[in-house]
């Protein structure tokens, strides 16, 4: 299964993780990593597995690198139907109102143009001590067997 | 030839310059020298202790070190300061191409008439003490009951919020343990412009309704009304409405009175006055904090070396010479911005090296240690140190983090002894 990694960023710790997870699934996977600023939603593929990897700024706004993706998903209205998706939050609890909302507004929007979201979303809190990769990796083992 | 790139200053821009530049030129030799023994500048000595999250960028930029091959040179300061170990000229000669990265880190004066006021000091210098900055150790400052803090941005919310926070407020911080501000009772912040033109994010003002206690008023002299739909201003009514039952501390907003000079009693600060448009307004206090800004330290000569028009555009100084960062830019900008500024700057060094002619190889990082041999600073040092402060924290913090210079040194060198 082709697995593409796709991150939206503002400080550069949604790209990091994927390179992470890029590397610990390289073994047994072919993955590509991409800025959401350089995908567009309709070069989206039914062949491929999405995992989105997106942070939240402002006051529990998309980071500035998803929002060209979320402005065409949502103005363009594209059908993703056949796109199979999963979704992992970097966020931090210190924002408690709008913990996570930015990978909320993603999978919201990427569900709303008919794509399937495959399990749970994951999250991490950049105020917890635990590392992303130690969370988002047995996170998308996970999903990666509900996708195969 | 491999090319030697010498980044100095292991603040934000430096690390994600060398983060940026070593995915463009794989083979190339970076290292990040910093002033002092451990990495990261404003993200672990600046931003506020109580942003733990915020400050978790440092995660990012470990993995340089850690796993992507960019080296760390600490405790050794680039300029013409008589502690410095190179010149920049020195330093020239070692390296390929050098960025300065240096940062900004000397409080910007609130007038003439404010120096040399005994209860008057800069957010540099407080944010440092609050940051256990080893040149902070000498710094005790006496804030007393009532403190005036100077400037409406984001440094001056931070400020703000820790002198209003108390002991349990702090949990989960590594603000010094013991160390909130019980005796002072009220705190006035004034900004020059009015509050539509302020620059803090609503966000930084949200966050100060979970702090139990404040009784928050919008002073008397300064109107909200403009901008209805100004998220920051929506975040201050929000703000102001909401009143405590029992009053710890008291907090007020001024905007659009510039400071016009201290008023003394008896030689010491009683308050400040301000002035706009002929009316003034005083307010008694016992210290001020400015937090209008920051210059530079003088020690890398920056305006003869930024004069060139272009380096604040691209950060080409001279061919091998680059500026990163606050110090390229001035001292605005977020921690997201230096990424996204470094990554270009990093695309005109990758295209520097690629195309520079195959000429005598430079000595790089070989130099430094050579010439400097112990008394630099690895990055297992530094990871020493985080191990030490980790397992120092008490109880309600995440790190209890050594205040000194002397002391870090020390923690370093018993380590490379028991090695
Ligand atoms: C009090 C405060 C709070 C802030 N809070 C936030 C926040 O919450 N979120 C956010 O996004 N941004 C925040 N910022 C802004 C952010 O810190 C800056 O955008 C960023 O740190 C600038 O990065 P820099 O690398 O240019 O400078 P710096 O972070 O200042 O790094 C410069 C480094 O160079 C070293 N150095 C200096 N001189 C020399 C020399 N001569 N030789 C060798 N090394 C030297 C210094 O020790 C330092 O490590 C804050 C800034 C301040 C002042
Ligand atoms: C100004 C600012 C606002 C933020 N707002 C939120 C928020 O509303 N909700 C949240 O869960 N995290 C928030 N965060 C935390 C970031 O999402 C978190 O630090 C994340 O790891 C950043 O990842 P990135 O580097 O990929 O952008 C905020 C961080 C900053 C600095």
């Amino acid at each position: 299964m082709k697995i593409s990694l796709l991150y939206g960023t503002e400080t550069g710790n949604a790209e990091l993780l994927c390179e992470e997870l890029q590397e610990a699934l390289s073994d047994g996977h072919e993955v590509d990593v991409a800025n959401l600023e350089d995908v567009s939603p309709d070069a989206l593929s039914a062949e491929a597995f999405y995992v989105f990897v997106c942070s939240t700024y402002g006051e529990g706004e998309l980071p500035s690198s998803a929002i060209d993706f979320f402005t065409a998903l949502t103005e363009e209205k594209p059908d993703l139907s056949g796109i199979r998706f999963a979704v992992f939050g970097l966020g931090d609890t210190t924002y408690d109102e709008t913990f996570n909302n930015g990978s909320t507004i993603l999978a919201d929007s990427l569900v709303a143009a008919n794509a399937q979201q495959i399990g749970p979303r994951g999250v991490h809190d950049a105020s917890g001590d635990e590392d992303a990769e130690s969370i988002a990796l047995p996170w998308l083992q996970e999903r990666l067997a509900e996708a195969s | 030839m491999t090319a030697k790139v010498a980044i100095v200053g292991a603040g934000p821009s430096g690390c994600y310059l060398a983060q940026a530049l070593g995915k463009l030129c794989k083979e190339a030799e970076i290292t990040v020298i910093e002033k002092l023994p451990v990495p990261f500048g404003l993200a672990r000595y600046g931003v506020a202790p109580d942003h733990q999250g915020t400050k978790a960028v440092t995660r990012q930029f470990a993995k340089l070190f850690e796993k992507q091959g960019v080296g760390f040179a600490g405790n050794l300061e680039i300029g013409t300061s008589p502690s410095a170990a190179l010149s920049l000229e020195e330093l020239r000669a070692l390296f390929d191409v050098v960025v300065l990265a240096t940062g900004l880190s000397q409080d910007r004066s609130p007038g003439r008439d404010f120096e040399g006021t005994p209860g008057i000091y800069g957010s540099g210098a407080v944010t440092r003490l609050w940051n256990s900055h080893p040149e902070a150790a000498e710094f005790s400052p006496e804030f007393g009951a009532r403190v005036v803090v100077l400037g409406a941005g984001n440094v001056a919310i931070d400020v703000l919020r820790l002198l209003a926070k108390a002991e349990d407020d702090f949990a989960g911080s590594d603000f010094p343990a013991g160390g909130a501000y019980d005796q002072v009772r009220e705190i006035h912040l004034v900004g020059r412009s009015p509050a539509d033109q302020a620059k803090f994010d609503p966000v930084m003002i949200r966050e100060l309704a979970k702090i139990p206690g404040l009784a928050v008023s919008i002073g008397e002299g300064t109107a909200l009304n403009s901008g209805e739909d100004d998220k920051r201003l929506a975040a201050l009514r929000d703000l102001a409405t909401a009143q405590p039952d029992a009053i710890t501390k008291k907090i007020s907003f001024h905007f659009g009175w510039p400071a016009k000079k201290p008023l003394r009693s008896n030689g010491t600060l009683s308050g400040v006055l301000f002035e706009r448009d002929g009316e003034e307004m005083a307010l008694p206090c016992d210290s001020v904090i400015s937090a209008i800004g920051y210059e530079d330290d003088g020690k890398l000569n920056r305006s003869a070396l930024l004069d060139g028009a272009s380096t604040h555009e691209t950060g080409q100084i001279a061919p091998g010479l680059y500026a990163a960062g606050w110090f390229k830019r001035g001292p605005q900008g977020t921690i997201p911005e230096n990424r996204a500024d470094s990554q270009k700057i990093a695309a005109l060094i990758a295209e520097e090296i690629a195309a520079a002619p195959a000429g005598a190889e430079k000595p790089g990082v070989a130099a430094l240690q050579a010439q400097f041999g112990n008394r630099m600073t690895s990055y297992s040092d530094w990871q020493h140190i985080d191990d030490v402060e980790k397992a120092a924290a008490p109880e309600g913090r995440c790190r209890a983090k050594i205040s000194n210079l002397p002391e870090m040194l020390a923690v370093i060198e018993n380590r490379r002894q028991a090695l």
